[in-house]
């Protein structure tokens, strides 16, 4: 399974919210969706699920226009809400069958998503008598009951305990092990690290940087190095022009070429007590913050 | 139209669980019954009732007086004839005691004679339909002409011949009784108006309670927003014709049961409609509750807070009181075929209810109420497509509900 968006451009009256937006997500891949507030991650999504058309651009799905009647859609919104004052049962069954399940089919896979986030108990509650996190995992099985080829989850953590948040990671994982198209959109930078294979960062309606993650930080200059020491003061103190010692005690030496590594790595091991020395990458947030920080 | 369907049964089981909606149905079908049945009830106490209390002794005085003894018998014999709900008495006393009879409230009214032909009405509250008045001097008219007539000459029996003569007529309506189709017309008008504003009301309170509960997130991406819009309107409407067929079904019942004893004509011409009438109803019911119901849905899409509906709503509101009022006065003042009504019973918000009352209170060819009806269903499908592209649009908006001209742009363009 494959999804690309090309060129998609969008307007709300005079504002262009999208301009030019491409991005390929694959199946079995989890795909980070980044951007500050505002940036068109939302209209995006709501583009890609057909809630209105694009003002001109085309959304494919393995190479051909989708057709939204095979295709199926699994969305946690990232403004969350469902029924305050109706049954948790009734109305799960109600959005599975909106999905096209039939009710009994709705009824044994809402049953198994209720077990397995451990809210069988829940079941014939009205949601309002719920906590906010639990809500949260019950709007979660309407992303997931009907089983869908693509799932969106916008900010899927926030909120959840460090119990539950294990247990969406596990949801999440097995969700892509099963070869969906997993569509992330989250602005806790660990999460996306850790599951998302490839990113894309919206800034001011463009695609600023798209790709591998890996190959993404593998291709950032690599002439800095992070040394953790006991000595730091003095290290520092001898490469006074070159190094800067960060927030977690680190000492970062940028290096004016990246050849130097091994000998600069073999002079500091040498004359000081070093616990560790590595080639710096950069982590997502400072990738992030560098391409979105000024808002286009 | 699968999606269509799940979302009609889910909206309609929304109404059937909802217990003010039960709650008020069943309170109206018991009101009808208890109102049904008190005539039943009070028949059957009734019989221990009918001997006691002297029938006369109840009635209110009325005290006659004059400054002859034979006017005051004159006039007694005469008004208690014409006045049979009042036990008609003469006063014995001057004005004053007569005066102070009536304050006190041991006579209900007095008249005082001051001559065959000239009296003055004594009376402690005047009220609004008091016709006592009107009735003493036709009396006394009457009595003057014939003590006239006895004095030029006729016997009394002539004379009483001459007064008591009575025309013979009779009426034959070929189009509409008007005073037939009143109360069923004014019924179902009011019906109608009961049921858009509360029904109207609902629907666009449903679509922004969606709204604001952020359901629409969810809603919007699951299913289209015209399956949507239809599917809550449609089950509105349901919901508010079952209802309705609660409520007059088991007044029809109750009807029935008590027939007997509820021999009033009026009450009985309200159960006894002609079909076409009944016919030309649920069509014009059905119609107008969809194009109101469309409106009303489609301005909560656009209201972020169910605080914002009340303001939102007014247009729409204002609109169907307009055409409510035209409908009403015409009714009222008997003219149905006036321009306005004319007007009227072809602009879809109005049709429903100007044309049927035309139907029911006047003669319409049969061309006018089909154009009237087709411009109606055009209308009804096109504003709820209509309806579907701003709730689409509408969802989406949080903050401040749009201003028209901005809706409208947005709706065209997008």
């Amino acid at each position: 399974m494959k999804l690309e968006l090309r060129n998609i451009e969008k307007s709300f009256g005079d504002k262009r919210v999208l301009k030019g937006v491409s991005l390929t997500a694959e199946g079995g891949k989890a795909f980070g969706l980044l951007g500050r507030n505002g940036a068109g991650k939302t209209t995006t999504i709501r583009i890609l699920m057909d809630v209105f058309g694009a003002d001109s651009g085309e959304v494919l799905f393995d190479g051909e226009p989708i057709d939204y009647d095979r295709v199926s859609f699994g969305y946690l919104p990232e403004e969350r809400g469902l029924y305050p004052k109706k049954k948790i049962m009734e109305q799960l069954t109600y959005f599975a069958e909106l999905k096209g399940m039939s009710r009994a089919d709705a009824v044994s896979a809402i049953d198994y998503w209720l077990e397995r986030l451990g809210m069988t108990e829940y079941r014939d509650k009205r949601l309002d008598t719920l906590s906010k996190g639990n809500q949260q995992k019950i709007q979660l099985v309407t992303a997931l009951a009907h089983d869908p080829d693509i799932v969106i989850l916008d900010e899927p953590f926030s909120g959840l305990d460090p119990v539950n948040a294990m247990l969406l990671k596990d949801v999440v994982k097995e969700t892509i092990k099963r070869g969906k198209i997993v569509l992330f959109s989250s602005h806790q930078m660990n999460y996306i690290e850790e599951f998302c294979d490839s990113i894309a960062i919206i800034n001011g309606g463009q695609v600023v940087l798209s790709g591998d993650l890996n190959e993404i930080k593998r291709n950032y200059p690599r002439n800095r190095l992070v040394v953790r020491s006991p000595e730091n003061q003095s290290i520092a103190r001898e490469l006074s022009d070159t190094c800067e010692l960060s927030e977690d005690g680190e000492l970062i030496i940028t290096l004016s070429e990246p050849r130097q590594k091994p000998s600069v790595m073999h002079r500091l091991t040498a004359s000081y007590d070093i616990d560790e020395i590595k080639v710096f990458e950069p982590s997502l947030n400072d990738i992030f913050v560098e391409y979105a920080e000024s808002q286009i | 139209m699968k999606q269509f369907s799940k979302i009609l049964k889910f909206e309609l089981m929304g109404y059937m669980k909802n217990k003010v909606f039960v709650g008020v149905t069943i309170f109206l079908v018991a009101a009808i019954a208890l109102v049904m049945f008190i005539p039943n009830i009070i028949s059957l106490f009734g019989s221990d009732e009918g001997e006691a209390g002297d029938a006369i002794g109840e009635l209110p005085v009325m005290l006659i007086s004059s400054d002859t003894p034979e006017l005051s018998e004159l006039t007694r014999v005469y008004f208690q004839e014409a006045f049979l709900d009042y036990n008609v008495v003469v006063a014995d006393g001057d004005i004053e005691s007569v005066k102070d009879q009536v304050i006190s409230g041991e006579a209900e009214c007095a008249f005082v004679m001051t001559g065959p032909s000239s009296y003055t009405y004594y009376v402690n509250n005047l009220s609004m339909y008091d016709s006592n008045t009107a009735v003493a001097d036709t009396v006394l008219q009457s009595v003057y002409r014939m003590n006239a007539m006895i004095e030029g000459g006729l016997t009394p029996e002539q004379a009483g011949a001459i007064m008591s003569v009575t025309i013979d007529s009779s009426v034959t309506t070929l189009g509409k009784n008007q005073m037939d189709n009143f109360l069923y017309t004014y019924i179902m008008i009011f019906a109608l108006y009961m049921v858009i504003l509360l029904y109207g009301q609902m629907v666009a309170t449903n679509v922004a309670t969606e709204k604001s509960s952020r359901a629409m997130e969810l809603l919007i991406t699951s299913a289209k927003p015209s399956s949507m819009m239809f599917g809550k309107v449609i089950a509105s409407c349901l919901a508010g014709f079952i209802q309705l067929v609660l409520i007059f079904g088991s007044a029809i019942l109750f009807y029935n049961i008590n027939k007997e004893q509820l021999s009033n004509p009026l009450v009985a011409s309200i159960f006894d409609i002609p079909i076409d009438l009944f016919i030309y109803m649920i069509v014009f019911f059905i119609l107008g509750f969809l194009i109101y119901a469309f409106l009303f849905g489609a301005i909560g899409s656009t209201a972020s807070k169910l605080e914002d509906i009340n303001t939102s709503v007014m247009p729409v509101t204002y609109l169907f009181i307009i055409a409510f009022m035209v409908v009403m006065f015409s009714m009222s003042s008997g003219s149905v075929d006036n321009a306005a009504m004319i007007v009227c019973s072809y602009i879809p918000f109005s049709s429903p209810m100007a044309m049927f009352t035309r139907i029911a209170m006047s003669t319409v060819p049969w061309y006018e109420i089909l154009i009237s009806i087709i411009v109606l269903v055009g209308s009804v499908i096109g504003v709820g497509f209509l309806s579907a592209r701003i709730y689409r649009v509408g969802v989406l908006l949080y903050g401040k509900p749009p201003k028209l001209p901005t809706l409208i742009k947005t709706v065209f363009k997008g």
